[in-house]
């Protein structure tokens, strides 16, 4: 379980190196949107290991509220472009 | 046996994570990128669930609402973020 | 140490997208980064098994505070100029104008590389325009060079435009960044200017309102 955690770890860092070296700023919010779907179900799997159902709660909500804050974010910068 | 069947599926999520995940860091296309992040990763994060659901079925109705959440937004943000960086970052 | 490994790499992560959150330089990539930093954060949280605080930062830290945040870079960075109606009648260049043309397009890659807006703002006379710079309620005021009424020697320049700026900062960069030939870059807080043609009088009536 451990081993799958760090696995989780390592996929997690691809993303955040992402969003530091691309200058786009659509590549920025890819790798934003990997990060806060992969953050959530790494939660989750916290929250199994340790038989935590709050900690669970908060992931699943956090999943779909997670999201909600991306589609808003997205819609401000097209604005900001068209303009 | 169940056992071994959940570790499976979170190990093969996590394959579909790294599939997914890394042509991120190659320079393609916004599209391009999204197609594969949105596809390998929604399925790989799903089975990561399915696995986790077979290791605890006692705490079903909240994987299963994680299920139904992940595949509806993903879905829905794969295309509100084609939809914004197609129509807003042309004319910048 | 070796089974709480994983611990310590999740929280090594939340002091690594810090230090990628302070390095940016766009404000709008950083908030994209405070984003990532609010998602690292909750799941650092909630693997100390802080659910209430992870919660909070999911919905207050990363939700509500990037959206507040995004509105309000966009309304301050941004570059308010005044001009004359008559002069650009539309930005959309539905009258081909030099204005629309040349100008507007070169003063926004000036801009752009200090991650500023342009944000055009049609005025009815000159003495509103006038008004409006004084009261600060523009940054700058793009006017047609004959329409200058004082003598302030950049009657030499054969610049068809007169960009005057409020302040000082922004005057340095414009003066450097714009090409003398189309338009002539000035710096006062005050401006005379006088009316090529005699207003029409539903302007006049408009500037009696204003006050």
């Amino acid at each position: 379980m451990n081993g799958i955690l760090l696995a989780m770890i390592l996929a997690l860092l691809i993303p955040i190196y992402e969003a530091w070296q691309d200058e786009d700023i659509w590549q920025k919010m890819l790798a934003f949107a990997s990060i806060a779907t992969k953050t959530s179900i790494m939660i989750l799997v916290v929250s199994v290991l340790r038989d935590d159902w709050m900690i669970g709660l908060v992931g699943v909500l956090i999943l779909s509220v997670g999201n909600a804050a991306l589609m808003l974010l997205a819609h401000i910068i097209r604005r900001l472009n068209e303009a | 046996m169940i056992d071994i069947f959940s570790y499976g599926l979170m190990v093969l999520g996590v394959i579909f994570w790294f599939w997914g995940t890394l042509p991120l860091l190659g320079h393609r296309s916004v599209l391009f990128k999204l197609h594969s992040l949105s596809v390998a990763d929604t399925l790989g994060s799903m089975s990561i669930v399915v696995g986790l659901l077979l290791k605890i079925p006692s705490e079903w109705p909240l994987l299963v609402l994680a299920l139904i959440c992940l595949a509806i937004w993903n879905t829905v943000l794969g295309y509100v973020l084609a939809y914004c960086s197609s129509t807003g970052g042309e004319d910048a | 140490m070796l089974e709480n490994l994983d611990v310590v790499a999740i929280a090594a992560l939340l002091p690594l997208t810090a230090c990628m959150l302070v390095t940016q330089v766009d404000p709008y990539h950083a908030l994209i980064i405070r984003g990532i930093l609010g998602a690292v954060a909750a799941l650092v949280y909630a693997l100390f098994g802080a659910a209430d605080v992870a919660l909070t930062e999911a919905l207050v830290g990363t939700m509500l505070s990037i959206t507040l945040y995004a509105i309000a870079v966009r309304s301050s960075m941004s570059l308010r100029l005044g001009t004359l109606a008559t002069a650009a009648p539309n930005l959309d260049a539905a009258v081909p104008s030099a204005l629309g043309q040349q100008l507007f397009p070169a003063l926004r890659q000036a801009i752009k590389k200090h991650h500023l807006r342009l944000e055009v703002l049609p005025y009815a006379s000159p003495q509103a325009l006038q008004f409006a710079l004084e009261n600060k309620e523009i940054h700058a005021v793009c006017v047609p060079a004959e329409q200058l009424a004082t003598t302030q020697g950049t009657d030499d320049v054969a610049a068809p435009y007169l960009l005057n700026v409020r302040i000082p900062r922004l005057y340095e960069t414009l003066a450097a960044a714009l090409p003398p030939e189309l338009v002539a870059v000035s710096f006062s807080r005050a401006l005379r200017l006088t009316s090529a043609a005699p207003p029409p009088p539903d302007s006049q009536l408009q500037n009696a309102l204003e006050g």
